[in-house]
């Protein structure tokens, strides 16, 4: 029987593409997941134990450093959401005052092309009580200025959420100028003729336009939230103490540092999870938009 | 004709003054605002370049934005071909050389792969393609944490653990879902009936792609390349776990220069390796910048 | 006094004029049509006049205020746009509420202007619906009522029916007619399509080149285009143009066609300017004035025979083509209901009226 090429070529052109999602993804994670339940340490053990299958996550919910890196990525995904609050104010700004709008991108998109060790090596620097900010205020008579937040473990996070919105500012931004282009100028046009001041214009014709970019951002924010690890290990080196452990930080450790891959596993789990629980609403909200475009085009 | 019999005949001298363009109290404040945002911005890299140009000695006295008093390129050279990294002490430019190997084997890889699924996906008719792409696009967000440890021990059992290849081949895989569905969002917009005519033509999925399908893509190419060029020179973590001792990248000599290192810190020093780390994908960006937004947002929004 | 003037407004974008010296007058309750060919100028006028786009030169008045310096919202009119410019988040009652909210009226007057203009679009039912849920129509009468309920004296309309289909089209140019025969509002209407002027307008401004090349009644323009321009852009098909030269004997004045050797007789027409002899004139002849047929008509100012290129049959009407020698066309309009459809080839015989001429000078265009 002679192969029919059209048919079988895409086929077999797919299967580099196949046997990676089916060994490095969809096979890895499940290798993950089933070492979570064993008392692997150093080197992979694939006998799980019945009676206690769920002794690496028993151990992890009691541990406390996994409990503040839970809480920092709450504190960083709240915190950073500024970056889209001042994304979004200055996509605004740069669409309406037209003049600059080049350089303005240019310039607040940049440290986007740096990376996460580069950007907290900077900012790292900028902190130093001796020789940074704190010691130039205080030069100039603020005697009480105190930048020295990456010592102290209440303050350390705070720093790391200024370093990554001064990393992802202008991502949001431009995510949202390209959301603020797409709305019809006839609209601005009508606003203005229907003298509609600049608050009620934004609060409730554009924002609520722009939903669904909000919601990408956040999604985004939050997924790379999750994934917090280089400019942590860049800036505090997850220190003072444990105080600024992420989940991804957490993962690290165990396994790097403790050597641990079972526990390691259950802590990498628990981050799929927490994806996952951020997925969802992106999926539904995908959905929900293609089904609405649908309406909108009958 | 009429035209300019028309406008001729109007070509009188207008006699009103010209208004001037106001600029309103409101266009100022905006003006403000961004300026102070610009600052916020620039002040980090403005701060890293003149440390980066100082001696030691005016480092050491406090004044962050002061411009050098005596330009030095001594912390660049030693940055660049002294520092000590660990136990190693040969500057970030073995790292740089070790980026870049890592850099074109990644990049071959990855839009190989990536392109050729995009566009079997998108152009040929397979049933199960929806579910593909869906599977593809739930991978493209899963953290790179979840697969590393697997990743490791696969990569360890092909024997290839600690070369460059292995931070090539993660970088590939990790890459792939990403890529394939903007390469796949790409051409499903080529019209379906260029496609049936080079069926009827030739009909060979191969010659098909290589002599119609990737000449149309130069645009999507250089957004991709963007995107995986910044990805991968800026990587941490996957140099550091798959990296060996020596074919460890940039971004891992440097973390281990600025944050591991013994003795007094040198901070000049520390500045002109970051920036030396920092300098390849921006000149990518201010070079190609209108790409970079679209290779971000075409990383951002899918589907 | 006239509601709107256009006084010297020059606008530029950079170093391209695109408005020089240019002067306009709207009577109040008047329907004028701006119309010309895209990138003409018109919506440009139409934009500053309602203070969306700042003039560069000269000055506007509405209402004997001069409003060049005010903002949109102070100038007392409303607008419907293009693409409608819903508020996509807002039912349609809250896109027709928004504009009235700024205004500071009390609530019940709102309510009752909202209600009135409901009513009087047929949209009652559609109040609480969103955009997305409206039909393109619908949509259309929306955008109409959010400039009704704004009670003001002017409207300015931007192509409002360019995105409808062709029936829907002609039902709102016949609505939108009735609602100004009704309000006797003003209206500024920006149109690319001739039908749409012809139809609704009580007067139009042909525009060119940023340029107006004629106001005048929709019949006006019609019989007596003032220049070329305009004599071929309103029609259609378009006015047949030919190249002649008047000669002058005993008292008469006729002009010579001379690729088809035909003597037009315009004895009939009335010259603003009387041409010399050996002048070079265009002729303009309306297809649809054509006669056709062998009987030679005792009124009849041009005579020709001339082979058939090819027909076109739309409907009751039949549009042939013929072969005026030169290489150019001859359109012809008929019913083919009173003459057989000549076919390909056929030599066919066209008289044309002695006193529906169009004559333009050959060098300015203008009409003589």
């Amino acid at each position: 029987m002679a192969i029919r090429w059209s048919w079988a070529s895409p086929r077999i052109a797919l299967i580099p593409a196949l046997t990676v999602t089916a060994v490095a993804f969809l096979g890895a994670i499940c290798w993950t997941i089933w070492i979570s339940f064993t008392r692997s340490r150093r080197f992979p053990d694939y006998a799980i134990n019945l009676a206690e299958w769920t002794r690496q996550y028993e151990r992890l919910f009691r541990d406390n450093a996994w409990e503040t890196a839970l809480k920092n990525v709450l504190i960083l995904a709240i915190g950073s959401a500024l970056a889209i609050v001042f994304g979004f104010i200055l996509a605004a700004m740069i669409e309406r005052e037209k003049r600059g709008e080049g350089f303005f991108r240019t310039l607040f998109l940049y440290p986007l092309a740096v990376s996460f060790i580069v950007t907290g090596i900077v900012w790292r620097w900028m902190f130093n009580p001796d020789l940074g900010i704190q010691n130039f205020l205080r030069g100039l008579g603020w005697e009480s200025a105190n930048f020295n937040w990456l010592a102290d473990p209440q303050t350390a996070m705070y720093g790391i959420i200024l370093a990554s919105i001064w990393h992802g500012l202008g991502f949001y931004m431009a995510l949202m100028l390209a959301g603020l282009k797409s709305i019809n100028s006839e609209i601005w046009s009508a606003a203005r003729l229907d003298g509609v001041s600049f608050w009620r214009l934004y609060i409730e014709i554009i924002i609520p336009m722009l939903k669904f970019t909000f919601l990408t951002c956040a999604i985004l924010l939050s997924l790379g939230v999750v994934k917090t690890y280089d400019i942590v290990l860049a800036m505090t080196g997850g220190g003072p103490g444990t105080s600024t452990w992420t989940p991804a930080y957490f993962v690290i450790n165990s396994y790097a540092a403790r050597g641990n891959i079972g526990y390691a596993s259950s802590a990498a789990v628990m981050m799929l999870l927490m994806t996952a629980a951020l997925f969802l609403p992106l999926v539904l909200a995908t959905a929900w938009q293609a089904r609405r475009r649908e309406a909108m085009a009958q | 004709m009429t035209m300019t019999a028309q406008t001729a005949s109007l070509a009188t001298p207008v006699s009103k003054s010209l208004r001037r363009k106001r600029i309103r109290g409101s266009s100022i404040a905006v003006l403000v605002f961004l300026a102070m945002w610009a600052a916020f911005v620039s002040i980090p890299l403005y701060v890293v370049i003149v440390t980066s140009f100082k001696t030691m000695d005016q480092v050491a006295l406090g004044q962050v934005f002061a411009l050098p008093t005596e330009w030095t390129f001594e912390p660049w050279r030693k940055a660049w071909s002294e520092v000590c990294a660990g136990m190693t002490c040969e500057g970030v430019s073995h790292g740089f050389w070790v980026s870049m190997k890592i850099l074109f084997p990644s990049l071959l890889i990855s839009i190989g792969i990536s392109s050729v699924t995009g566009y079997a996906l998108a152009l040929w008719k397979i049933r199960w393609a929806g579910t593909f792409l869906f599977i593809l696009f739930l991978c493209a967000f899963v953290p790179f944490q979840i697969i590393m440890i697997p990743l490791v021990v696969l990569i360890s059992s092909l024997g290839i653990f600690g070369t460059i290849w292995a931070v090539a081949i993660v970088h590939s895989v990790l890459a792939m879902p990403l890529l394939t569905l903007i390469f796949r969002n790409f051409y499903k917009d080529v019209p379906e009936e260029l496609i049936n005519a080079a069926i009827m033509d030739c009909g060979s999925f191969w010659r098909i792609f290589f002599e119609i399908i990737l000449p149309m893509s130069a645009n999507i190419m250089i957004v991709v390349l963007i995107l995986m060029i910044t990805t991968v020179w800026n990587d941490y973590l996957i140099g550091l776990v798959f990296g060996g001792v020596g074919t460890q990248p940039m971004t891992v000599i440097l973390a281990n220069t600025v944050i591991t290192s013994f003795g007094e810190v040198q901070y000049n020093v520390d500045m002109a390796a970051a920036l030396l780390t920092a300098i390849p994908p921006l000149i990518v960006y201010f070079a190609v910048g209108k790409f970079f937004v679209q290779g971000i947002t075409a990383g951002a929004i899918k589907g | 006094m006239p509601e709107i003037e256009f006084n010297n407004i020059v606008k530029r974008f950079g170093r391209v004029t695109v408005l020089e010296d240019l002067n306009l007058q709207v009577d109040d309750g008047e329907f004028l049509v701006l119309l010309g060919p895209s990138g003409c100028g018109k919506t440009t006028l139409l934009n500053m006049l309602a203070g969306l786009q700042e003039v560069t030169g000269g000055s506007i008045v509405i209402g004997g205020r001069d409003v060049t310096d005010l903002d949109p919202k102070d100038r007392g009119l409303a607008m419907v746009f293009q693409s409608y410019a819903l508020y996509p988040t807002k039912t349609v009652r809250g896109n027709l509420k928004f504009g009235l909210s700024v205004q500071k009226l009390d609530r019940a007057e709102i309510e009752r202007r909202v209600a009135w203009a409901a009513n009087l679009l047929q949209i009652d039912k559609l109040l609480d619906r969103k955009p997305a849920q409206l039909s393109g129509g619908q949509r259309q009468r929306v955008a109409i009522g959010r400039a009704l309920v704004k009670n003001v004296d002017v409207f300015l309309f931007d192509e409002p029916l360019s995105n409808l289909d062709a029936k829907l089209r002609t039902e709102m140019r016949l609505e939108i007619k009735q609602l100004h025969q009704e309000l006797e509002k003003t209206i500024v209407f920006v149109t690319h399509d001739q039908v749409e002027a012809m139809t609704m307008a009580s007067r139009i401004a042909v525009m060119n080149g940023g340029v107006i090349q004629q106001i005048a009644t929709p019949d006006e323009i019609y019989e007596r285009p003032a220049n070329l321009f305009v004599a071929q852009f309103i029609g259609s098909p378009a006015m047949n143009t030919l190249k002649a030269t008047v000669e002058r004997a005993d008292g008469s004045v006729s002009a010579v066609h001379a690729p088809t050797g035909a003597r037009i007789d315009l004895s009939a027409y009335s010259f603003s300017a009387a041409p010399k002899d050996g002048d070079a004139v265009i002729v303009g002849l309306r297809p649809e004035h054509f006669s056709i047929g062998c009987n030679g008509h005792a009124d009849a100012g041009a005579y020709f025979s001339l082979p058939v290129r090819y027909t076109e049959k739309t409907g009751s009407d039949v549009t042939a083509f013929l072969d005026s020698g030169d290489g150019g066309l001859i359109a012809v309009r008929f019913d083919h209901k009173h003459h057989h459809v000549p076919k390909m080839g056929e030599m066919v015989e066209i008289h044309f009226p002695k006193d529906r001429f169009d004559i333009f000078d050959a060098a300015s265009e203008k009409r003589i």
